[in-house]
């Protein structure tokens, strides 16, 4: 009985961002990442393509975390003090690429000066061949201080900088546009401030395919519905042919799973929760899996061991192009 | 090189320019300063210029109808000179009648078919039979006897203290009364009689009989004194509701109304701004020597809450989930029962509202603004404290209210101000030099701005890259006039120097984001309205507006700024004060009163608090003009236009 | 097609009698096309306009109900792909496998785990909704003892499923009054599936590795009176799995293609699997063990993404630390609506002043909204300071207000006595010139 499977035409694909320049191209990269050109839903191999396959990063941090779950410190232990070894860590777990988080204190809790910025990111850049993420500590003032300095001193690296926040955002795309950078566009989890910034940024002259868009998302039992539905309704716009809105979505699985209680504390917690490890880690890859199939090109992780598992899981899902061609 | 003649303003000696200079710049030579408060982009329309002679080549006729067009009229800073030319240069005043893109609200004169005998308060002369010792009929039964065999009125309402001076009335015009009753229609056949005023004698026939239609806002009361006898209206005023110290909005008012003696107090506070506007309306009559005891009828739109609190029942659930008042059509009281300082016999008749946020203002709005009469499908909205709005035409109706604040009438802004003498209600500002160019109303200094003024500003701060599209103040602009104030950015509209109060007139970030937040919640409404029945919002075929925007509004501005849908200019009609009107049609005629009924029985009320479509519209609205800009292609057209110079 | 309003109201009398319930023939058009009542509260219809307007009504995917003694698992009457579009109705059940081959005593202890396992998320018991047990031995009897066992220990409706249809009798006939799902059907011995569920009232699975077979399959099976179906597409790996759940949901919602109008069911082993079968479109799951430390995610991701988002978008409420608060530092309160905590959160925490966020339940409703609405009052106010327990963790009792509602603040002192109550700003931006020129921290 032959069945007419109904396929989607969409007028519109996902545009494609390339992270990191290799020396060839001003930087010092040994490899460079490229994420979208989507031109259906997630994995829908059989009507379009999907060039691209989403990437996993690491977050590392530029010195011990102090707000982190012991769990991730264990993970973690022999390189947390140094960032350039941590990167080099991350790498060997499988990264497709580093998000360094810098902090609003150094080591000695005196205010990270732009100095140190720099010092940790070309430290960073030194210890891995990966594209480089580069987030301010979330402060408005101090980020726009710390990015500057570290967009001036790897001009032509195209790092992405974050983040991008519709009330903090001229600065940030200002330098990135000066020195060959990306920018990473964050907005609270809404299909119209999403486009808002996206508009706003673009309105600066920054062109569409040197933005990432962060949607925010909740974990897993903290809201990761209306994030999930958010990105299901930006890439289903982005297809529609909206065009402020085909950026590839970065999206931090990592950050919101480990504050989640459940990641966090492992005593004092009802039985049904199971065991603390293993509990934690499958509540940050649920996170992360979740979101993929949302259209998620960018997954930030924390744990080695989920990193392992969601990427055995990209490709899975990539593996059944070869099914329809 | 090709050089052309120019005569301006038909004087003797003509200036020789190049070929494809512009007008403006023609006349800078002639020594004639053409004012271009937007800087010579074609926005403001200020330059119109008129040429007799030649022609010119124009960029842009985007403010011009087709009919000025054909007379030669043109902005003078997009006419290019390619040929000989004069130029006639028109006075400010005649300048402003050509933008067609400027809605100036209509005069409101009585209907034409109106005649005294549609009234349904009428003026009676009586003559009775006097009694003596065989005749021991009773005044008041004497009285009623006479009514029913002069008028053949078989019942008839006569309040307490009517009753109280009949006696002496009669004795003193020797039997000879003039009475005043309102006759209603019923279904029944049988009209509804009730008493109104009985005086001694038999007064003047065709002096007036007075009247007043008053709408109830939560910011702003407006009254208009009619001659009920011909009906036209001797004056129209209007004052800021005084309950305002007592809360801006309907639900600082309603919980104000839950504290103890504050119910009492609100109703006080209300009831005294109507009878201070009395007072001013009656002095401000011409011809007449008017008193407010002259006043012998009103009919009262307002807003459900306001309708509530202005005859003392509590409001409470009106705010309460889910929003159900206690009444939407109120009993016929007497002016006395709610202590308002006229006729105390008056009868005063509150429209029928249709729910809690969607009262008697928005009923009477569409009866003024015939909405209820025409085939077009017509999308009518209210601008007030509340947005409300109606979608539909002779064949349904559907009416949703959104919370847009008090931002267009001026209030909750800074310097915002009701739209009166010193209120500044329209700006431009120079792309290039930022300095911004205002018109007050009365011509005077300016001490304030109003709604029309401020979308005005917005828009202008808008198109010249003031703010960006999310109303942040661009601080990297070379500008004085932006600066870092009390609370956060702000943009100086007049310096002290230039205002009534030495002050400086600004707006700032938080003025905006309240503008940007008003605006929203009404587009917002427009689409959920159009979603609720699956119309699209581009098929209205017309759009007519009411509301506290005073007498002027600008389409193009309120589109820029995405506050109207982005529809031809000719589809727009600005009403002014709609409630007020259908209270006054009301007041005149019988027809028009039950026509209010029948709206309010047939409009279908949407709540917009039951889902998240609202919440969608609204934050997709948040934006200038919209997230979505291809709902409004003319002001993207507009923008591509400026960021690329010609 | 699904009519508009407007559409709707046409074929109704438009008399506004007001006796469905809804105050004009208009509103109870709306309420039609939003499918929120029924067209027989009109009592003037006329029969044409019945005729059309229940044309429009018939689901395009089947509901199916597993029940046993006591508990109902729903799948289908799905309307929608995408969670936004309206919402998903049915949470797919989660059912963990068995098998024959296990001792007894195993099953029993294992089984009754699996009943009593219950895991509370925000006042929500989240639980698993039943056994799939698999004749992997192919004796008869040992299905019929491995479904003795659980029934001994737990009531929940069970899914028997046997590459040998003959083998599923002893075990079905002690099944009172249930209905439980067997399979999987498929092209080899529908025939005796078929017979099966139609002399035990069960509902049927089916299985196939294409969906033309599928709908082959469906189709017979109907024809021979069974229509309680569940579809079970066998993909290839991940991808392939997605592919065809997404095709079988299109086909049914957008080319209402009757023969796969039916909720399917995956069987999972890998986490990716069970993630993929919740969020798209699987209506049963079957687990391949049992863990706790797994279900209790799964469960909670089946919650969240079978939540209506058409309800405001909230935040849970409750207490926000930002940026390390100590007991000495303020409690700043506000609602649970998501942008309103989003912008003071985002406010505090860019500020990088340290708060206690203490986030009320309003019902997913602003500062002002909440307000109007009754729903931010001083006694939820003070309701919500117990429920976090401030009395304990604050040293130093001060509460900050947001300022639309300074009318508040003598109510709320009243409430909490020993709490100092500050009026806050009314706009989240201006909450870091609070904290500097009131609070008087730098």
């Amino acid at each position: 009985m032959p069945v007419e499977i109904p396929k989607e035409k969409w007028p519109g694909s996902v545009l494609t961002v390339t992270l990191g320049a290799l020396p060839s191209e001003g930087g010092t990269r040994k490899r460079v990442v490229t994420v979208g050109g989507e031109t259906t839903l997630p994995f829908l191999h059989f009507e379009g393509e999907i060039p691209n396959p989403p990437v996993v990063a690491i977050e590392i941090k530029d010195r011990k975390p102090d707000d982190w779950s012991p769990l991730l410190l264990e993970a973690w232990k022999d390189v947390i003090d140094d960032p350039a070894q941590w990167a080099a860590a991350a790498e060997a777990a499988g990264a497709d690429l580093i998000v360094l988080a810098l902090s609003l204190t150094n080591r000695n809790g005196e205010p990270t000066t732009p100095e140190e910025a720099v010092a940790n990111v070309k430290a960073v850049l030194g210890a891995t061949g990966l594209p480089l993420i580069v987030l301010g500590p979330g402060q408005a003032e101090v980020d726009n201080t710390l990015l500057v300095a570290v967009s001036e001193a790897t001009k032509g690296e195209r790092l992405a900088l974050g983040i991008c926040e519709d009330k903090n955002y001229r600065t940030i795309v200002a330098t990135a546009m000066a020195n060959g950078h990306l920018v990473i566009a964050r907005t609270p989890m809404d299909v119209n401030l999403a486009k808002q910034l996206n508009i706003l940024i673009s309105d600066m002259g920054l062109p569409l395919n040197c933005i990432l868009m962060d949607p925010t998302t909740g974990a897993l039992g903290y809201g990761i519905e209306y994030g999930y539905s958010v990105m299901e309704r930006l890439r289903l716009a982005a297809l529609q042919g909206d065009k402020m809105t085909q950026l590839p979505m970065i999206v931090t699985p990592g950050f919101e799973a480990w504050k989640a209680k459940e990641s966090k504390v492992g005593e004092g917690v009802p039985k049904a929760w199971g065991d603390w490890l293993s509990r934690a880690i499958n509540w940050e890859t649920l996170t992360a899996l979740t979101l993929i199939e949302a259209g998620a090109d960018i997954v930030v992780l924390r744990h080695p061991e989920s990193v392992k598992r969601v990427k055995a899981a990209i490709e899975e899902l990539m593996a059944a192009k070869t099914l329809v061609s | 090189m090709t050089v052309h003649r120019v005569t301006f303003n038909h004087r003797a000696e003509p200036v020789t320019v190049k070929s494809g200079t512009l007008i403006t710049e023609a006349a800078k030579l002639a020594g004639i300063d053409i004012h271009q408060p937007c800087g010579g982009q074609g926005r403001c329309g200020r330059c119109i210029v008129q040429v007799t002679e030649g022609k010119v080549r124009l960029r842009s006729s985007l403010r011009l109808s087709a009919e000025d067009l054909s007379l030669g009229y043109c902005l003078a800073c997009q006419a290019v000179i390619e040929g000989d030319i004069s130029v006639l240069i028109p006075e400010q005043e005649r300048i402003e009648r050509r933008l067609v893109t400027d809605r100036t609200a209509v005069e409101v004169e009585p209907p034409p078919t109106y005649a005294p005998n549609q009234q349904t308060l009428k003026r009676y002369f009586l003559t009775l039979e006097p009694p003596d010792y065989e005749d021991q009929t009773d005044d008041l039964s004497r009285l009623l006897t006479q009514l029913r065999v002069d008028l053949g009125f078989e019942e008839v309402e006569i309040p307490i203290t009517l009753l109280k001076k009949i006696g002496t009335v009669l004795r003193e015009g020797n039997w000879r009364v003039t009475i005043f009753l309102d006759v209603v229609p019923c279904r029944n056949g049988v009209p509804h009689v009730r008493m109104v005023e009985i005086f001694p004698e038999h007064c003047e026939d065709d002096s007036p009989i007075w009247g007043a239609a008053i709408d109830i806002g939560t910011t702003t009361v407006t009254l208009w004194l009619v001659d009920l006898w011909t009906g036209v209206i001797h004056a129209q005023v209007a004052e800021y509701n005084a309950q305002i110290r007592r809360g801006e909005d309907v639900i600082s008012r309603i919980i104000y109304a839950d504290k103890d003696g504050g119910l009492q107090e609100l109703q006080e506070l209300v009831v005294g701004t109507i009878n201070q506007l009395v007072e001013v309306a009656c002095k401000r009559v011409k011809h007449y020597e008017v008193k407010p005891n002259d006043i012998l009828k009103v009919t009262v739109a307002a807003n459900t809450t306001m309708m509530h609190l202005f005859l003392g029942v509590p409001p409470s659930y009106i705010r309460l989930a889910p929003f159900i008042p206690t009444f939407s059509q109120a009993p016929i009281l007497r002016a006395q029962e709610i202590g308002l300082k006229i006729n105390p016999h008056a009868i005063v008749d509150c429209l029928p509202g249709v729910a809690s946020y969607v009262g008697a203002d928005i009923t009477a709005g569409v009866l003024s603004a015939g909405m209820d009469d025409t085939d077009k499908l017509t999308l009518f909205l209210d601008v007030g404290t509340n947005g409300e709005m109606v979608l539909g035409s002779k064949e349904w109706l559907v009416t949703c209210a959104c919370s847009a604040g008090p931002a267009f009438e001026g209030a909750g802004v800074r310097d915002g101000m009701r739209a009166t003498d010193g209120a500044i209600e329209e700006v431009w500002i120079n792309s290039e030099t930022y300095e911004p160019d205002y018109r007050v109303i009365g011509g005077g200094k300016p001490r304030g701005i109003c709604g029309s003024g401020l979308i005005s500003l917005l828009a202008e701060m808008f198109m010249t890259g003031v703010i960006d599209k999310a109303g942040n103040l661009n601080a990297n602009l070379p500008t004085p006039r932006i600066r870092e104030g009390e609370h956060g950015m702000e943009y100086v509209v007049a310096w002290g120097s230039e205002t009534q109060h030495g002050r400086d007139i600004v707006v700032t970030r938080v003025d905006i984001d309240n503008l940007l937040r008003a605006k929203a919640a009404i587009y917002a409404g427009f689409l959920v309205l159009a979603q609720s029945v699956g119309v699209p919002l581009e098929e209205t075929e017309q759009v007519l507006i009411g509301g506290s925007f005073g007498k002027y509004l600008n389409i193009e501005k309120s589109i820029q700024i995405g506050l109207l849908p982005d529809l031809p200019w000719e589809k727009f009609h600005f009403l002014g004060n709609t409630a007020v009107k259908g209270a006054y049609y009301a007041l005149l005629t019988h027809e028009s009163r039950e026509r209010i009924r029948e709206i309010a029985a047939k409009m279908t009320y949407i709540e917009l608090s039951a889902d998240n479509a609202f919440y969608e519209a609204f934050m997709s609205a948040m934006f200038l003009p919209h997230t979505e800009i291809l709902r409004f292609p003319s002001v993207m057209e507009a923008i591509r236009s400026l960021r690329t110079p010609q | 097609m699904a009519l508009t309003g407007i559409q709707i109201y046409k074929l109704l009398p438009q008399t506004n009698c007001k006796e469905c319930g809804f105050p004009t023939c208009l509103a109870f058009a709306m309420k039609l096309a939003a499918k929120q009542v029924e067209l027989s509260a009109c009592p003037y219809v006329s029969e044409e306009a019945k005729a059309q307007l229940e044309e429009s009504a018939a689901p395009p995917i089947r509901l199916i109900t597993l029940k046993s003694n006591g508990y109902e698992v729903k799948a289908g009457n799905e309307v929608v792909m995408f969670r936004h579009e309206k919402t998903f109705y049915n949470k797919p059940g989660l059912f963990v496998k068995l098998q024959s081959s296990a001792l007894e005593e195993e099953v029993k202890s294992l089984a009754k785990r699996i009943h009593d396992y219950c895991v509370n998320y925000v006042g929500i018991e989240l639980q698993v909704d039943g056994f799939a047990v698999e004749d992997d031995t192919h004796q008869p009897d040992k299905l019929k003892a491995t479904l003795a066992a659980i029934r001994s220990v737990s009531n929940k409706p069970v899914m028997i499923f046997s590459d040998y249809p003959e083998n599923l009798g002893p075990a079905l006939e002690q099944l009172d009054n249930e209905v439980p799902l067997i399979g999987c059907a498929t092209s080899d011995n529908w025939e005796k599936f078929a017979d099966l569920a139609k002399r035990f009232k069960a509902a049927l699975a089916v299985k196939a590795d294409q969906i033309e077979t599928l709908a082959e399959l469906t189709e017979k099976i109907k024809g021979k009176g069974v229509e309680d179906l569940v579809l079970v597409p066998m993909g290839k790996n991940l991808g392939h799995e997605l592919m065809l759940q997404t095709q079988l949901r299109r086909l049914a919602l957008k080319a209402n293609y009757r023969p796969v109008g039916y909720p399917t069911l995956a069987f999972c082993s890998s986490q990716a699997q069970m993630v993929q079968a919740i969020a798209k479109y699987a209506g049963f799951l079957v687990l391949d063990a049992f863990a706790e430390d797994l279900l209790y995610p799964l469960l909670v991701l089946r919650q969240n993404i079978y939540t209506d988002p058409q309800k405001p978008i909230q935040v849970q409420p409750g207490l926000y630390e930002i940026n390390n608060p100590q007991p000495t530092d303020p409690v700043l309160v506000t609602t649970n609506f998501s942008i309103t905590y989003f912008s003071v959160a985002n406010e505090v925490e860019s500020s990088g002043y340290p708060a206690h966020l203490l986030v009320t339940d309003a019902e997913g409703m602003s500062v002002l909204t909440a307000w109007a609405a009754g729903k931010f009052d001083a006694e939820r106010i003070a309701k919500a300071v117990r429920a976090a327990n401030l009395e304990e963790k604050i040293t130093r009792k001060r509460l900050v207000l947001p300022g639309a509602v300074a009318v508040l603040s003598g109510e709320v002192e009243a409430e909490l006595p020993g709490w100092e109550v500050r009026v806050g700003p009314r706009e989240a931006v201006d909450i870091p010139k609070f904290y500097k020129q009131v609070l008087q921290v730098n």
